[in-house]
């Protein structure tokens, strides 16, 4: 085989061929190489929204629950949590069952009601571990003194473009009084001082209200039923988990968030698996459209391949000058692809994120998203290259040559 | 002898059986100039890719410069067909994308020889056929006369030990048959080229010294051309 010989004759087929098929063909390898690294960016852009919201709103990096036949967590090394390595703070929450009801004329009648949780937030400390303060699309966050006012999520307060209305209060507004009857009994009226949003469906059927407040309907003082942890590396959990142990939490269940998605997280690996699935029809597309490129390029150069080995050129050789001919095309794909995507569409999508029903999505792409897709293009190039150069060499030198 | 060709026989398989050569020993000294005549369908063509190895004999001997072609292997016959042997084709046979240059100096790239030298081998050459205000031409910029002149300065760049040219002025003018087949007969003459060349034009015997007549696949005569 000489490689010389072989990448000469592909450097002058690229350079004296024809500049419009030349480029036609970078392009569609671009556009393959576009479309597997934009599947599997966007569902990995869901995946991480899925995540992101169930993180941020919802679940915190760690979740610790009360042992065993206990109610609340009345660890006193809850306010040492903050102080371990890698930990960005921590959220304590009661959490309390309890029937909400609106009476929206005040007359008894056609009162709007259901079952909802009832959490309490340290204010101060719940924004650093969730985003909820964030979210507010009318009204505000509570503040620490807060004693009679409540924020509701949008789906519980209804009117606000929920997908639950029929559930919902109806459509409470801020400013509008509600009734919550806790699960000891205890009735307290409440004005709403804000609603928020978020994309999670979990998040927005909950109500909160102070840390004080609460503590003062349920006679509690300083435990909790939940503790959110957030830490600054997600998948570091582990790690934390640990020294939460150490900490002196032994009865306590402590989980990562992952393992409490529930049906989220099989949503999560379903997209991921779709993601696989498009990312090899995407490849296997790709091959094949450089396959049929480089199958009419062998045919058309039937005469030129039969004159070739008349001369003395090797099968081999001429083998290697289409393949190089076939890589050169999906290098040039991948580098046109790449640039495009970081370039145009990443920051893009960055600056507008997808409006999904369960998460802001924009595109995450990973250096191993672009390994894997660069990967895949190239043997996509080299097989597709391959299979019709090799056939079309192995032919007669006279059934070549006979046009 | 340069070329030996024993019993060599060669059949086109199909619904009907083609005997295109049917049972030929012929043999060719080094340094000689031999024209294969006959009529259309007289094997002609068929001979010259059996003894230029563009085909496989289905069965016979052809033994050139010693080595019996049929007992290689395909990288084998590649290999002579490089090293030993030359060949011009009727409708020219270049590449399209290549320049005179690149084309004739392509076999020397094969051969491994390095860029300067095969580069200045190749203008020297080209000089030689009278193109050296051609070098940088592509195929489609020459007349059919400069394209066969770049064909065969290809295909005696290596010199070869056998020149087999394929019917080189069927598709020439009267003007540009006589400058090619003057330039072989400056071959076998000057440089002792042994070539052999199949022509259906019997004009064409001047240039040669034996003509082998073909009729029916077979060897009807041979003739001795002074």
């Amino acid at each position: 085989m000489n490689i010389r010989a072989s990448f000469f004759l592909a450097f002058t087929a690229v350079k004296r061929g024809s500049k419009g098929i030349v480029i036609m063909t970078i392009l569609i390898m671009a556009l393959a190489y576009v479309n597997i690294v934009f599947i599997t960016s966007i569902f990995g852009g869901i995946i991480e929204g899925i995540e992101a919201e169930a993180i941020n709103n919802q679940l915190g990096n760690i979740v610790i629950t009360p042992g065993v036949d206990e109610k609340y967590i009345k660890n006193k090394a809850i306010e040492w949590i903050d102080a371990i390595p890698g930990v960005v703070g921590s959220a304590t929450h009661y959490i309390d069952n309890a029937i909400i009801s609106y009476d929206e004329r005040n007359d008894g009648k056609d009162i709007k009601s259901g079952n909802w949780p009832v959490k309490s937030i340290d204010v101060p400390n719940e924004k650093k571990v969730t985003n909820i303060h964030n979210s507010i699309i009318e009204g505000s966050f509570l503040e620490p003194r807060d004693r009679d006012k409540i924020i509701i999520g949008k789906e519980i307060a209804g009117g606000h473009g929920g997908l639950m209305e029929e559930q919902s209060l109806g459509g409470v507004f801020v400013g509008d009084k509600i009734d919550v009857q806790f699960s000891n009994g205890i009735k307290r009226t409440y004005k709403i001082k804000g609603i928020f949003s978020t994309k999670g469906m979990q998040a927005v059927q909950m109500v909160f209200v102070t840390k004080k407040e609460m503590e003062s309907v349920l006679n509690v003082n300083n435990w909790a039923s939940e503790i959110l942890v957030k830490i600054k590396n997600t998948g570091e959990e582990d790690v934390v988990i640990n020294e939460i142990r150490q900490l002196g939490f032994q009865d306590e269940d402590i989980k990562r968030w992952d393992k409490l998605m529930g049906s989220t997280e099989s949503a999560s690996d379903s997209f991921g698996m779709i993601s696989i699935i498009l990312g090899v029809i995407g490849t296997f597309v790709a091959g094949i459209t450089i396959f049929i490129i480089i199958f009419v390029s062998v045919v058309n150069k039937r005469v030129q391949i039969g004159i070739l080995k008349a001369i003395g050129m090797g099968e081999g050789t001429i083998v290697l000058s289409f393949l190089m001919q076939a890589l050169f095309y999906g290098i040039a794909g991948i580098l046109i692809g790449i640039s495009f995507m970081m370039f145009v569409l990443y920051p893009l999508f960055l600056a507008h994120p997808l409006d999904f029903p369960m998460a802001w999505v924009s595109l995450k792409i990973t250096a191993n998203t672009i390994m894997v897709s660069n990967i895949s293009l190239f043997m996509a190039s080299l097989i597709g290259g391959l299979i019709p150069a090799y056939n079309g060499v192995k032919k007669e030198i006279l059934k070549l040559i006979k046009d | 002898m340069i070329i030996e060709v024993k019993n060599l026989k060669k059949t086109y398989e199909g619904a009907v059986p083609v005997h295109a050569v049917k049972n030929i020993n012929l043999n060719v000294a080094k340094g000689e100039f031999v024209a294969i005549m006959g009529r259309s369908g007289s094997g002609k063509s068929t001979l010259l890719h059996q003894l230029g190895l563009l085909d496989t004999p289905t069965d016979g001997e052809i033994i050139i410069d010693g080595v019996n072609l049929v007992s290689l292997s395909a990288e084998q016959k590649t290999k002579f067909r490089l090293e030993k042997l030359g060949y011009v084709f009727q409708a020219y046979a270049l590449l399209p994308e290549l320049t005179a240059l690149e084309s004739v100096y392509l076999p020397l790239m094969l051969q491994g020889v390095g860029k300067k030298e095969y580069i200045k081998k190749a203008t020297k050459m080209l000089g030689e056929v009278g193109l050296k205000e051609r070098v940088h031409h592509l195929p489609c910029e020459l007349s059919g006369g400069e394209q066969q002149r770049v064909a065969l300065a290809r295909a005696i760049i290596n010199n070869p030990k056998i020149l087999f040219a394929d019917e080189p002025c069927a598709n020439l003018d009267s003007e540009s048959s006589k400058t090619i087949l003057n330039l072989l007969k400056k071959l076998n003459e000057e440089l002792g080229q042994t070539i052999v060349m199949v022509s259906h034009d019997s004009e064409d015997k001047k240039y040669v010294e034996r003509v082998i007549w073909l009729k029916d696949g077979l060897i009807e005569k041979e003739e001795k051309v002074s």
